[in-house]
C-alpha cells in the first residue's frame, strides 16, 4: 500500500459519520450482521443511551449475540408471519374491520403468497417502534441481503401504485417517519473476500440510489490476523536447510504464505473500497476463532470511533 | 429419460455451503457420474468455487473428475420472473403482453419467493435432459426457509385453482372498471384504490396458464422429492449455524423427511505435528516462535469452539450421520474445493 493511499484508508476511517437514532444493519448471510447489531446497541448502553434491539425472527440470535448483556438491553421481536395482521388494524380502522377484511377467504391466501405485503407490514411495525421509543437508539437486525434492498423500497413501491387511501397513508408514513436521511441510517457488514466486498460495493450503490437511505458503517468483518513478516522469512530459510525441522518449517512457510497472501488482498480491497464514493464510515474489525458477544463487538467498535 | 441421484444441499448464510456442494459434485464424478451442479444461492458463489464463468446454462468444468464429468450451472435472479413468465405464457402472447404492463408485475418481479428456484429447476430439468446428467447437487438459498421453495408452487397452484382468484378476477371485469363483491370487497377497494384493478388482473391472468404452471410444479416434485433424492444440511462450527441448521432439520422432517446427514464445515484443525517438529527445534528463530504460537492459540481456540458446536449437534440429532470436513486454508477456491471433494470421498455412500 502506497502512503497516500494509507492515508486515504486511514482518513475514510477518522471521519465517521454521524449514526441516526434508527439503524438498519444489513449484508449477506453469515457476515456477522447479528453481532454487530448486537454491538451497536451494547456501545449505546454503555454510553448511557437508551437502546432497543429489534429482530426478525424467534429471538435466538439476538439472545446469543447479546451474552450477558441481555439483561440490560431491550430486545423487541417482530414475526414477519403475524406482521400484516398486527399493522393492518389501524389502516382498516379497527382491528376488527380488519379482521373481516383479511381474514375473507380470498384474502387469506393472498396474504400468505404476497411478500411486499408482509414487508411492508414489518416495516410500519419498524416505524411504531422507533416512535414509541423516543431518545433511544433501535438497531434493526435485517434479514440477509438480496431481499434487503427490496425491502426498504416497498414502501414507495407500494405508495405509487395505491396513490391514495389508508395503504397510501402507511406508504407515506413509513417513508417520511423512518426511511429518511437523519432518521435512520445503514450499517453494512461484509467480509475480507475480494468477490463480497464486490457484491458489498453493489449493495452500497443500490442503498445510496435506491433506497436513498446513506450507508454510514460499512463494517469489514474478520479480518485475519498476520504474524510478522520477519516468521516468513526466517522460516523459508530453515526450510532450504532441509531435513525433518526443513520439512516442518516448509509448512510453516505454506500457512503464513496463504495468510500474507490474503493479508495483501485485503489490504488492496480495502483501498479500492476506501476510495469509493458509496463507502462511507469504513470500520475493521477483527477476527475471532470463537462467537464474539454484544459487549466484546461494542469494546472493538468503540476502539475504531464507530461505535 | 431415468431420474437423477438428487442431492440437495441446504444450510444458513457463510457456512460453506456452495463450496461443499461443489466438492460433493466433483466427488461423485470421480466416482463415474455425470454430475450437473446448480446454485439457486443468490450469492452466486458457485463460478468462483470452480473457477468458471456461469449462467443459465450447464457448462462443462475443466477438474480431473476421472471416469465421470461435471456440469455446473447459476441462473441469475434477476431474470428469474421473466424467464418465467415467458415459460408460461408461451402460448398466450395476448395475456402474456397484459400481464407484462400489469403494474403490480412489474412491482414484483424480483421479490417473489421461490421463483428463482422454480425457475432453476425448469431449466436444471432441461440440462438434465440435455447432458444425460445420472446425479445432480443443489446448492440451496443461504436460508432458513432454502427449502421452503419446494411446497410454494403447490401453494401456488392451489391458489390460482381456488375461489379466492375467481372473486378477485371479477373485481377487475365489466371494461376493467372494479366490481368489488361484499363488504370485503368494498374493505379491499377503500384499502388498496386504484392497485385493486392491478391486483384482479394479476392474478386473473395467472389462473389463465393454472394447467401450465401445474405442469413445471409436477417437475420440480419429480426431481426433488422422488424416492432418488436426499437432503443434506450443511453447518459450520458457530452457534448461529447449529441454531440454523436446527431450524433446517426441523423444516425438512416436516416438509420431506429427515436430512441423509449433517455436514459440519471447517470442523477439524489441520494436521499440526509440524508445530511441534519446530517448537523443539534450534534452528527455530524467535519471530517463527512468535508466528507459531500465534497460529496455535488460534487454532486452539477454533478447535475449543467447533468442539462444542460438534458434541451439541450430534446430541441434538443423534440419528442423523454427521460428516466433519476440515477447516481448509488456501487461496484458491478451486483447491479448498479439491481437498474437501477428498475428504467427502470416504463420506458419501456408494
Amino acid at each position: 500500500m502506497t502512503p497516500d493511499s494509507a492515508s486515504t484508508l486511514q482518513a475514510s476511517i477518522d471521519a465517521l459519520p454521524r449514526l441516526a437514532p434508527a439503524i438498519f444493519v444489513t449484508g449477506k448471510g453469515g457476515v456477522g450482521k447479528t453481532t454487530m447489531a448486537a454491538g451497536l446497541v451494547c456501545a449505546a448502553v454503555d454510553a448511557g443511551t437508551r437502546a432497543v434491539l429489534v429482530e426478525f425472527g424467534d429471538g435466538a440470535s439476538g439472545r446469543r449475540a447479546l451474552g450477558q448483556a441481555r439483561d440490560r438491553i431491550e430486545h423487541v421481536i417482530i414475526d414477519p408471519r403475524r406482521a400484516v395482521m398486527q399493522a393492518a388494524g389501524p389502516v382498516f380502522g379497527s382491528p376488527l374491520l380488519a379482521k373481516i377484511a383479511l381474514g375473507n377467504f380470498a384474502m387469506k391466501p393472498m396474504i400468505n403468497s404476497a411478500p411486499a405485503l408482509r414487508e411492508l407490514a414489518v416495516l410500519e411495525l419498524c416505524r411504531q417502534t422507533v416512535v414509541d421509543n423516543p431518545g433511544a437508539r433501535v438497531v434493526f437486525d435485517m434479514p440477509a441481503t438480496g431481499h434487503g434492498v427490496a425491502w426498504l423500497r416497498v414502501a414507495e413501491q407500494i405508495g405509487k401504485l395505491t396513490r391514495r387511501g389508508p395503504l397510501y397513508d402507511v406508504c407515506a408514513r413509513v417513508q417520511n417517519e423512518l426511511l429518511k436521511p437523519g432518521r435512520a441510517s445503514i450499517a453494512v457488514v461484509t467480509l475480507p473476500e475480494r468477490l463480497v466486498l464486490t457484491e458489498t460495493l453493489e449493495l452500497c450503490q443500490q442503498l445510496d440510489e435506491e433506497v436513498g437511505l446513506p450507508v454510514d458503517r460499512l463494517v469489514v468483518n474478520r479480518v485475519p490476523p498476520v504474524p510478522e513478516a520477519q516468521a516468513l522469512t526466517d522460516a523459508r530459510r530453515v526450510a532450504a536447510a532441509g531435513g525433518d525441522v526443513g520439512a516442518a518449517a516448509a509448512r510453516l512457510v505454506e500457512v503464513l504464505s496463504v495468510r500474507s497472501r490474503m493479508r495483501a488482498e485485503v489490504v488492496e480491497v480495502l483501498e479500492q473500497v476506501a476510495l469509493h464514493e458509496h463507502a462511507r464510515g469504513l470500520t475493521r474489525l477483527p477476527m475471532a476463532p470463537a462467537d464474539p458477544h454484544g459487549p466484546e463487538v461494542a469494546a472493538w467498535l468503540r476502539e475504531a470511533g464507530a461505535a | 429419460m431415468s431420474r437423477p441421484q438428487t442431492y440437495v444441499c441446504a444450510g444458513g448464510g457463510g457456512v460453506g455451503k456452495t463450496t461443499a456442494s461443489a466438492a460433493l459434485a466433483l466427488t461423485l464424478a470421480r466416482r463415474g457420474e455425470r454430475v450437473l451442479v446448480v446454485s439457486i444461492d443468490p450469492a452466486r458463489r458457485l463460478a468462483d468455487a470452480l473457477g468458471v464463468k456461469l449462467g443459465g446454462h450447464a457448462t462443462a468444468v475443466q477438474m480431473d473428475a476421472g471416469d465421470g464429468a461435471l456440469f455446473a450451472m447459476m441462473p441469475d435472479p434477476r431474470d428469474s420472473m421473466q424467464t418465467f413468465i415467458n415459460i408460461l405464457f408461451e402460448n398466450e402472447p395476448e395475456a402474456l403482453e397484459r400481464m407484462l404492463k400489469n403494474r403490480l408485475y412489474q412491482m414484483l418481479e424480483n421479490a417473489v419467493p421461490g421463483m428463482h428456484e422454480l425457475v432453476a429447476m425448469t431449466l436444471t430439468w432441461r440440462a438434465v435432459d440435455e447432458h444425460e446428467v445420472s446425479a445432480l447437487v443443489i446448492d440451496t438459498a443461504p436460508s432458513r426457509n432454502a427449502v421452503d421453495f419446494i411446497s410454494y408452487p403447490d401453494r401456488l397452484a392451489k391458489l390460482l385453482g381456488g375461489r379466492a382468484v375467481t372473486w378477485l378476477s371479477a373485481l377487475a371485469r365489466s371494461d376493467g372498471e372494479q366490481r368489488p363483491k361484499g363488504r370485503a370487497g368494498k374493505l379491499l377497494d377503500r384499502v388498496l384504490g386504484p392497485a385493486v384493478g392491478d391486483l384482479a388482473g394479476f392474478f386473473g391472468e395467472l389462473a389463465r396458464v393454472r394447467g401450465r404452471f401445474v405442469e413445471l410444479n409436477e417437475g420440480m416434485a419429480e426431481l426433488l422429492l422422488g424416492s432418488r433424492s436426499s437432503y443434506l444440511v450443511v453447518a459450520a462450527p458457530t452457534g448461529a449455524a447449529r441454531d440454523d441448521a436446527a431450524y433446517l432439520i426441523r423444516r425438512l422432517e416436516k416438509l420431506i423427511g429427515r436430512p441423509a446427514a449433517l455436514i459440519v464445515n471447517a470442523a477439524m484443525a489441520p494436521e499440526r505435528a509440524w508445530a511441534q517438529t519446530l517448537s523443539g527445534a534450534s534452528e527455530t528463530t524467535a519471530a517463527m516462535g512468535r508466528a507459531i504460537e500465534l497460529l496455535e492459540r488460534e487454532a486452539e481456540r477454533r478447535a475449543r469452539a467447533s468442539q462444542k458446536v460438534v458434541e451439541s449437534l450430534q446430541r441434538r440429532h443423534a440419528n442423523i450421520p454427521l460428516w466433519r470436513l476440515p477447516f481448509v486454508e488456501a487461496l484458491s477456491p478451486r483447491e479448498v474445493v479439491e481437498q474437501l471433494s477428498t475428504a467427502l470421498s470416504s463420506l458419501v455412500p456408494a
